[in-house]
């Protein structure tokens, strides 16, 4: 894979990862007991950026940690063998996204088992410090493993085969483009804008997000098949 | 003003308590401030809600927190409607 595809690549998985909403969730309900609680504006601030600064430091330590097993196990090219099972757990995880991702009821409650939302829940009401924050959005990140692994994985195959310098690169983009919905969310509460109202837009378009993150996978999954399977196939014809 | 209610918790893992209006009250109140309504009003939203689920509670000995929750929202999207948004999304974030 080319240096072009392999950005692509991790472009495109980090675009799978923003659309899915944990810490996005989590963040919202910091900021509205936060609100609450009648806290001054500085201290929301500080316990937003502590939680989007712990999402990210997770995030990019996720990445780097699977590419780096990824790397000590099969040097700067994986074998094919791999590449068709990122691709299986791509259409896997796509169709789990499609069918599990939120529940089928009123709000944005996710597929996350009821006693650790109603934990996470508990812990985002009982953060008063920075330090929590930060380990609140490392765990919202942690929460969301069983789906942010197939676009991480995807990327940390694409990152191996990049050159020295640019592997760094891709990290940054990746954690820069995932965080994108988070950031954005933050700027929006930074900025004064209602919870309800970016609550109401999380829910009125709660199944668009789901499809465009099952369909995300799906095309990430065919475009890995297509170049690293079926292409080197077409070459040894 | 707490009546003699017991208030059976969510999903009925928790121990059911009595009734408490203090807390409906703060919990009204909290949904107001997240939403950044002056003082004087959520004082005023909060206790209108709390009277109404109090009349509600008459020859009520036992209701679920969910009833009593969907109770308080109705009556709190009379007087903000986004604040009874709010109210009522609460645990349907995550």
């Amino acid at each position: 894979m080319d240096l072009i595809s392999s950005l692509a690549v991790i472009t495109l998985a980090a675009l799978i990862h923003a659309s899915f909403q944990l810490s996005v969730s989590v963040l919202l309900l910091l900021s509205g007991h936060s609100l609450g609680s009648r806290h001054s504006h500085l201290r929301l601030m500080r316990l937003t950026t502590s939680f989007v600064i712990g999402a990210g430091t997770m995030t990019a330590l996720l990445l780097t940690f699977v590419s780096f097993v990824l790397q000590n196990l099969f040097g700067s090219d994986a074998p094919q063998i791999v590449w068709a099972m990122a691709c299986g757990i791509m259409f896997g995880v796509a169709v789990s996204v499609w069918l599990f991702y939120y529940r089928h009821e009123k709000g944005t409650t996710t597929w996350l088992p009821r006693n650790i939302a109603d934990y996470l829940s508990h812990r985002t009401k009982a953060t008063k410090l920075s330090g929590e924050a930060f380990g609140l959005g490392l765990t919202s990140v942690i929460g969301e493993l069983l789906f942010i692994l197939a676009p991480i994985g995807a990327s940390a195959l694409a990152l191996i085969q990049l050159p020295g310098a640019w592997k760094l690169v891709g990290v940054a983009i990746y954690v820069i483009i995932s965080m994108l919905s988070l950031i954005l969310v933050w700027v929006l509460i930074g900025g004064g804008r209602k919870i309800a109202d970016v609550q109401r837009w999380r829910e009125t378009n709660k199944n668009f997000l789901q499809f465009s993150a099952g369909a995300g996978l799906l095309i990430l999954g065919i475009f890995m098949y297509t170049t690293q399977i079926a292409g080197l196939n077409l070459v040894i014809k | 003003m707490n009546l003699a209610v017991d208030i059976v918790k969510r999903g009925n893992k928790r121990r059911s308590e009595a009734f408490d209006c203090a807390k409906l009250r703060r919990s009204i109140m909290a949904t107001c401030h997240s939403l950044k309504t002056p003082e004087g009003q959520s004082h005023m939203i909060a206790d209108a809600v709390c009277s109404h689920v109090i009349d509600w509670l008459e020859n009520r000995p036992e209701v679920t927190s969910d009833d009593l929750r969907l109770v308080a929202a109705r009556h709190l999207k009379i007087h903000h409607p986004e604040a009874a948004y709010i109210y009522e999304q609460h645990h349907m974030i995550i």
